[in-house]
């Protein structure tokens, strides 16, 4: 189905958001499009930082890298999150793979203003391994994973998939 | 279908132009009208329109669908962008389902017993409850989708009986009939159900399903989307019938309406602005859905219900077809 080299940023924030919309995610359940919440993202995204270029790394694609080599990823939530923080921690693995020796993550919330740094540790690159292994076992698995608790679903595009009765 | 972009109905014969990432409909004796790309959803066209080729990449980029409805009013069919949001994965599953005679007969058993527990809920819940009880023991017995179908015709042929009585007598329908339809009782329930036809394909179009895997009507026997018939089959009365006998008892339905000749009916221009007037709005309708705990318009329950049968095809989660609940 996907293997070691196709697991991107989206497939990283799901597992730690929801595995269950990692499952479907990689099935191509794909109901972004029509979700408000993911397309006020999309113009949070496009209207910061546009002085910078992103990076595509095929199945990765990160806001931007600045000349210390610090990933940097824009988010419009104003809550930090682990799944931010493993994303950036992704991004730094995947760019080590390619030979660019990242530092770490920045991670940037423009609606609050704050920005958190976590530098690309031995730790946090077996974490990212560690991660990189669990998307695969939750997308290859043949039975999808339970729902989370109705309360947690507030503002996921799949709610409407997963709630329908 | 969430989100801020709504439907866009043509109600008069108008040219659609593309100006940079919008559009602009010119209409004959009016202004233009400008709408900006990101607004529309999809376009349902009652009247003449002419399109070109910069509008349709325009459309298409954006997943906008465009459908036709004929000069008699029946659906005539649609510009359809690409299927981007199928998923292999979610059509093997569908058309391994399909295959499955047990599993297929199962939901096609269920599209059946809802349909008619709708038309019984819009018509006479009393009149229709010995047919309905009838079919309900047919379908339980039938062993192919052609018996399935043929005890839900029975079950119409009581209805349509029923809705007669209820209906002034010259809308009265004597019986349905289509393509083109008799009289006008026929013609308004004709260009009802091709509107909803043509909403229920928007709705499969968004979700992952192949909109011609079908499980009552055969699969792609016809030229038309037979998991779009399938589906349209509970939500025809929902609206069709229901609006009908509405409109007949408002006495909003007049004889002007509509344009008869010896052997056929249709919705003149005054009666089809009117009643596309009314369909439109009922869509926009909402009701507050349990399990989703919000409250979601007559439209979005085409697409929610979609959604549910992917459920079942992809996970096994059990598909109950859309029934009236309130």
């Amino acid at each position: 189905m996907i293997d070691a080299e196709d697991v991107g940023g989206v497939h990283i924030k799901y597992l730690y958001h929801c595995r269950r919309q990692l499952w479907l995610y990689v099935r191509g359940i794909r109901p972004e499009h029509l979700s408000a919440t993911v397309q006020l993202g999309e113009a949070v995204h496009d209207a910061s930082y546009t002085r910078n270029t992103p990076v595509d790394l095929e199945a990765a694609r990160l806001d931007f890298i600045d000349g210390a080599h610090w990933v940097h990823e824009i988010k419009s939530s104003s809550r930090p999150s682990p799944a931010d923080q493993a994303q950036g921690r992704h991004y730094c693995h995947r760019l080590r793979r390619v030979g660019i020796e990242a530092q770490g993550a920045v991670l940037h919330y423009p609606k609050t203003r704050r920005t958190q740094r976590f530098p690309y540790t031995p730790q946090a690159e077996a974490q990212a391994e560690a991660d990189i292994a669990e998307v695969l076992a939750v997308a290859t698995s043949p039975a999808s994973p339970d729902r989370l608790a109705r309360s947690a679903c507030r503002g996921c595009s799949f709610t409407d998939y997963c709630w329908t009765e | 279908m969430p989100t801020a972009a709504r439907t866009y109905w043509l109600t008069s014969p108008c040219r659609i132009r593309r100006k940079d990432q919008s559009l602009i409909i010119e209409r004959e004796n009016a202004d233009n009208v400008h709408i900006p790309i990101t607004d529309v959803r999809d376009i349902v066209a009652c009247a003449e329109v002419d399109i070109n080729t910069s509008v349709v990449s325009l459309l298409n980029r954006h997943r906008i669908n465009v459908h036709l409805l004929s000069y008699y009013g029946d659906y005539a069919g649609s510009l359809l962008t690409s299927e981007t949001s199928t998923s292999g994965e979610t059509v093997l599953a569908q058309a391994r389902t399909a295959e499955d005679p047990k599993a297929s007969m199962e939901i096609a058993r269920s599209i059946v017993d809802s349909c008619a527990f709708n038309v019984r809920r819009v018509v006479d819940r009393k009149l229709l409850a010995r047919p309905y009880k009838v079919l309900q023991e047919s379908i339980g017995g039938a062993r192919s989708p052609e018996q399935l179908m043929g005890a839900e015709g029975t079950f119409r042929r009581s209805a349509w009986e029923v809705v007669d009585t209820k209906l002034p007598d010259w809308l009265q329908l004597g019986g349905r009939s289509r393509r083109p339809p008799k009289n006008a009782g026929n013609a308004f329930i004709s260009y009802v159900n091709g509107i909803t036809y043509a909403r229920l394909l928007t709705a499969v179009r968004l979700t992952p399903l192949h909109s011609g895997i079908a499980f009552l009507h055969s699969s792609m026997e016809r030229q038309r989307h037979s998991l779009v018939l399938d589906l349209s089959e509970m939500f025809k009365p929902l609206f069709a019938e229901r609006l009908m006998l509405r409109m007949a008892g408002r006495n909003q339905l007049k004889e002007h309406h509509f344009d008869r000749e010896s052997n056929q009916a249709m919705l003149a221009e005054a009666g089809r602005k009117l009643v596309v007037q009314t369909v439109r709005d009922e869509f926009a309708v909402t009701v507050a859905h349990r399990s989703l705990g919000r409250s979601v318009a007559y439209d979005e329950l085409l697409y929610l219900d979609a959604l549910a049968l992917t459920r079942h095809c992809l996970e096994g989660a059990p598909y109950k077809p859309f029934r009236i609940w309130w």
